[in-house]
């Protein structure tokens, strides 16, 4: 046991800790709940910040901060083994302070019963961190459900328009996908024969001894088309641009930033490395899908015009590259695959929350009925821009999503020498609606609809207490722009360890 | 202080400055214009140290590894990197100067000089860029730093247009810049500038591979793209809703030239047959862009399309040059200058000097016009606006390439002669983008300054201040001058002096000769034309249908429009209406519903079971879709 590992079960435990308490601090007045509220995310996050800093990968499988607990379920070779490894940390990095944002944002929010909403969150905060840091699978699943579970009630209680459509969607096609990918992980159980859900031992009984052909592939496919599901591949995305559509701001912050991921995250630490052969199998089902991800949602993209549906639209279109990351089984397919994550995590995150701000002083969410707000807003008009060219990978504020784009091209290409010039054309569509969406809501003169609902809403500017949670998001994602070495070195000893990633460039060029 | 400190700091001033700027003093329009005008000197004394008091330098740190990838943030400065230098820091810092005239009473000022500040940042960047990773992240830097400045106006519906078109388009030539990129790795296994030159020369058979040809056309797009060449020109005149020390900065001195740069930066990648098509591309543009000016009314458009035809002067001037190198030259890349860096380069510096002044000038007509650009309603602006009309004339004159007296005369000889010695149709062309050039400026002077005054506005015209009228006559110096080798510092020369001395080469009586009469002719038939000053265009009245032609500006517009509108935005709405009827609804629902209808479940399970049936159909389908995709069937 590492000295620090309690860190990592210190941030498990501290949300659910708040979120209790703030149930029973509700009759001390809003401030309290907002404070505990805030604690409950706060204090994992510095923790986490630590682990980032003292991040020393020594212990077998490349893990570190490692604990390990029987939690009863011995029998089925299940145990609460927490560490994190170069794949991981970024990500249980990211989460905490996308939450963070969450949190804060969510702790000011309107929102109806504020200790019950704040309770959700840390709940889903308290799984999110759990995902990243298990190595068991059990627990890796078990967090997801701990978290998935109070976005569905979230939705339906605190959710917008379409809230109970929405939450009947999003409930049916995240528990489809994620009983889908139980059972890839039941059948990698079961046919290992390993007798645990240990991903160590997992990993080397199977490095001993591969599944056979069959298995591999329908094992793989029963997890890529449940994780699929869950991180959006076409054509089962559309659950989510209706969700986040629905969702309450801090939700559709968590969910797209942070839930989401649970499934990319699933296929690069767990599926591709435990099944490589399966794969090889899929990778035309992966490319082809992963180009309905990319060319299809980014034309659906320019279509669109509710601001909200347009960053759910945008993300899903993001997925599709993050999915071709995956199927080129390389240290630049997988690696692009982890910044890009954690890039788009903060991104995506900070898009829901100034979309949202934009809703406090518009009225909607329709883009023909704003237009010229910069005037009256100057600074959330500069957040905004800012945040859009993270989204659409301009290097400067989205130097961190470049640098995933980047990786993913580069392995791209190597993969499938034609598929660049299609992935590519993602970068002029994503500007495309981008600019369209910037120049629709800000510049320009007011609409009349605007005008209107100016009679009924004060326009202000962005407010320090707006700011916080989106000058963290920038933050972090400028210093992990700026200095990517920060996540790419444990990242690329995490990748080298893995034999199934090449490491080498192949070089081959056909004509 | 060791020598990448200062690269660090030509970084970092601007940085700083735009920072201090948005955080501090976004209302406070005085201190924003000091500060950045403060940093734009800093900065030129800073270039000013590493021309002259550095020796050439490369300096590397490691920035980011992931597998075979391993990347530097890193400075590389040579002698074409000094002359970009310089041109850039002193060139921007004379219109620093400017602004503070031109935007004086603009109540949004602090966001003009922040963003200004932002470019020179990222224009800086490109300049000492090692790598082509980082010069591509500055490069898109700059793309941004454009927009914004583009969009000052953003209240404006088609200064918000013009910003986002030329985002957009430059994407476009982005996308092959970047495809260009991703192949260089994988062929060359490297990104470094310097390891790149090293791979080329160690095993030039790499050159001969087809995809050597794609490499380089691929990276040429993203000077397509930037540089305003056909047929990605179509946002550079647009853009001149900027304001117009914005224009004379970005969108004629500077960033517009970084394609041409960019090129120059990596002309040992390059093959006959990708320089070929360059050059074939540059004389096109050169000339279209010539012919379309001839028949534009806004002074600014007039320019920025002298801008696009001049810049496919420079991106001719690469390609001829390097295939004269490539055909006749040494075998080995390893030549200090090319001949076609050399040109290029050279006409970018003398472009910079006489096309800014040109800009400045025009800015200060329409600052003095109250807003006034149409030409046609000026007039008789020489005697309101004396020193404006000298320096104004003195750039034009050098534009034109007036002999031996101007900068441009030199620079454009150059090109002529290496045309000359590689392609008599290349050479041809180009006499005539010269004609073009003497006859479309001598239109736009004569009718501007001479005559009586058309309109109330040009009527109240008055000169401006020093601040704006002191940049015009340093810049008007080297208008003048910057065609002689022994104007520049001795830092500076190896890339001038190659230039210069291209004119002594074979065919050069013949590039003065043409270059003369093309110019006396194009002189003349203007004052011919528009002799005493017009109210209206003589030649659309002489061949209204090839006026119409060329004021359309060959349709290219309204073919991008009709894609977007007819195309696009059809593909965009249809995918959007699929979405919505098959994957979210209509095929699921409808399915359900005319299979309860068949069996006689009836209405009762569409209201109760809805819920699950909608389960049970997607289950189903899954189960059928993984079914078929794993091959059970």
């Amino acid at each position: 046991m590492n000295e620090f590992s309690s860190l990592i079960q210190f941030s498990i435990a501290i949300p659910i800790v708040c979120a209790f308490l703030t149930l029973f601090v509700k009759n001390w007045g809003r401030p309290a709940v907002q404070i505990l509220g805030v604690a409950g995310f706060a204090i994992p996050t510095i923790l986490a910040l630590l682990l980032w800093l003292w991040y020393d990968p020594s212990e077998p499988g490349g893990y570190a901060f490692v604990s390990n607990f029987d939690t009863g379920l011995g029998i089925i070779g299940a145990s609460l083994h927490l560490g994190l490894n170069g794949l991981s940390l970024p990500l249980f990095v990211m989460a905490s302070v996308v939450g963070l944002a969450a949190g804060i944002f969510a702790a000011q929010s309107k929102a109806e019963n504020l200790h019950r909403y704040l309770f959700c969150l840390l709940i889903m905060q308290s799984g999110l961190l759990g995902v990243f840091s298990s190595i068991d699978v059990f627990y890796f699943y078990f967090f997801h459900e701990l978290a998935l579970i109070p976005t569905f009630i979230m939705i339906g209680v605190w959710g917008g328009r379409e809230r109970n459509y929405a939450a009947m969607k999003v409930t049916i096609y995240l528990t489809l996908g994620a009983m889908l990918s139980l059972i890839g992980l039941i059948v990698l159980y079961s046919k290992s024969g390993a007798d645990s859900f240990d991903l160590i031992t997992l990993k080397e009984t199977l490095a001993a001894q591969p599944l056979s052909e069959s298995v591999q592939r329908y094992a793989f496919g029963l997890l890529l088309f449940g994780f699929g599901i869950l991180v959006s591949l076409w054509p089962f995305h559309t659950w989510a641009p209706l969700g986040y559509g629905a969702a309450p701001s801090s939700v559709a912050m968590l969910h797209a930033g942070v839930l989401k991921k649970f499934g990319l995250y699933g296929l690069v630490q767990i599926a591709a490395p435990l099944l490589p052969q399966g794969v090889g199998l899929w990778e035309d089902w992966i490319i082809w899908l992963a180009l309905g991800n990319v060319l299809v949602i980014g034309f659906i993209c320019i279509a669109q015009r509710d601001l909200k549906q347009l960053i759910g639209y945008s993300s899903v279109m993001h997925m599709g590259y993050a999915f071709l990351g995956v199927a080129a089984m390389s240290a630049l397919g997988a690696g692009g695959v982890v910044i890009m994550m954690v890039a788009h995590g903060l991104t995506v995150a900070l898009l829901f929350q100034l979309t949202t701000l934009i809703h406090h002083r518009a009225g909607t969410f329709e883009m023909d009925e704003m237009g010229g707000l910069a005037k009256k807003a100057p600074v959330l008009a500069a957040f905004f821009v800012c945040a859009m060219m993270a989204s659409i990978g301009l290097p400067g504020p989205g130097l961190a999503n470049f640098w995933g784009e980047l990786s993913i091209f580069l392995a791209v290409y190597d993969l499938r020498n034609w598929l660049i010039f299609a992935v590519v054309a993602g970068i002029v569509i994503s500007a495309i609606y981008g600019l369209r969406a910037i120049a629709r809501v800000f510049f320009g003169e007011e609409t009349e609809a605007f005008q209107e609902a100016q009679k009924e809403i004060a326009v202000k500017d962005i407010t320090w207490a707006e700011r916080t949670p989106a000058l963290i998001l920038i933050v972090v994602l400028v210093f992990i722009g700026l200095f990517p070495k920060t996540i790419t070195t444990s990242l690329n000893d995490a990748l080298r360890s893995e034999p199934v990633y090449s490491q080498t460039a192949s070089l081959e060029i056909d004509e | 202080m060791s020598p990448q400190t200062y690269a660090y700091a030509l970084l970092l001033i601007p940085l700083a400055s735009a920072l201090l700027i948005a955080c501090f003093f976004r209302r406070n329009g005085a201190m924003a214009s000091g500060i950045s005008v403060g940093a734009a000197f800093l900065l030129m004394l800073t270039a000013g140290h590493l021309i002259f008091r550095i020796e050439n330098f490369a300096h590397d740190t490691h920035w980011i590894e992931l597998g075979p990838l391993s990347l530097n943030f890193g400075f590389l400065i040579d002698d074409v990197a000094k002359l970009m230098l310089f041109v850039v820091a002193f060139v921007g810092f004379l219109i620093h100067v400017f602004s503070l005239g031109y935007m004086k009473d603009d109540p949004n000022k602090a966001r003009f000089f922040g963003g200004l500040s932002i470019f020179m940042f990222s224009m800086l960047g490109i300049v000492v860029a090692s790598s082509l990773v980082t010069l591509f992240i500055f490069w898109e830097l700059v793309g941004f730093s454009s927009y914004m400045l583009i969009g000052y106006y953003f209240d404006k519906p088609s200064a918000s247009d013009a910003s986002k078109k030329a985002f957009i388009v430059n994407r476009v030539g982005d996308f092959g810049f970047l495809i260009g990129i991703v192949m260089t790795f994988w062929v060359y296994g490297t990104l470094d500038l310097l390891e790149l030159e090293r791979a080329v020369n160690e095993d030039p058979s790499k050159l001969s591979l087809p995809i050597a040809t794609s490499i380089g056309l691929l990276l040429f797009c993203g000077t397509v793209g930037k540089s305003g060449q056909l047929p990605l020109h179509v946002w550079l005149p647009d853009a001149m809703e900027g304001p117009t020390p914005v224009s004379a900065l970005i969108h004629a001195a500077t960033m517009v030239a970084a394609g041409v740069y960019l090129l120059c930066r990596t002309g040992f990648l390059m093959t006959v047959d990708a320089v070929e098509i360059i050059a074939w591309v540059g004389i096109a543009t050169a000339l279209f862009a010539g012919l379309t000016a001839v028949a534009q009314r806004d002074i600014k458009k007039i320019l920025a399309y002298s801008t696009v035809s001049q810049l496919g002067y420079m991106v001719a001037a690469f390609g001829l040059g390097t295939l004269v190198h490539l055909n006749h030259g040494a075998s080995s890349h390893e030549a200090v200058v090319t001949g076609g860096v050399a040109a290029a380069m050279f006409h970018l510096t003398t472009h910079a000097f006489f096309k800014a002044l040109l800009f400045l000038g025009s800015g200060s007509i329409i600052h003095a016009c109250h807003h006034e650009q149409d030409i046609f309603k000026m007039g008789g602006l020489m005697k309101k606006m004396p020193v404006t009309f000298i320096t104004f004339t003195i750039g034009l004159l050098a534009l034109i390439g007036t002999p031996i007296v101007t900068a441009g005369f030199h620079s454009k000889d150059a090109i002529l002669v290496l045309a000359y010695q590689q392609n008599s149709l290349a050479f041809y062309a180009l006499v005539a983008g010269a004609f073009l050039t003497a006859f479309y400026m001598i239109r736009l002077w004569k009718i501007a300054f001479f005559g009586d005054p058309n309109s109330e506005n040009a009527e109240h015209a008055h000169e401006n201040g020093l601040v704006m009228t002191v940049p015009l006559a340093l810049l008007s110096i080297g208008s003048l001058f910057g065609g002689f080798a022994w104007f520049y510092p001795e830092a500076l020369k190896p890339v001038i002096a190659a230039g210069v001395q291209l004119n002594q080469g074979e065919g050069h009586g013949a590039a003065v000769g043409f270059g003369v009469i093309a110019w006396a002719l194009g002189l003349v038939l203007a004052f011919v034309f528009y002799g005493a000053g017009a109210k209206e265009d003589r030649f659309q009245k002489i061949l209204p249908p090839i006026h119409r032609v060329l004021s359309a500006k060959f349709y290219f517009d309204h073919v991008y429009n009709w894609y977007v509108a007819n195309v696009q935005q059809r593909l965009a709405g249809f995918l959007q209406i699929s979405e919505q009827l098959l994957l979210s609804g209509v095929i699921i629902k409808g399915l359900f519903a005319g299979v309860s209808g068949l069996v006689g479940i009836g209405l009762r399970s569409l209201h109760v079971g809805n819920l699950h049936a909608y389960v049970y159909w997607f289950i189903g389908g899954l189960a059928l879709f993984w079914a078929i995709a794993s091959g059970v069937f």
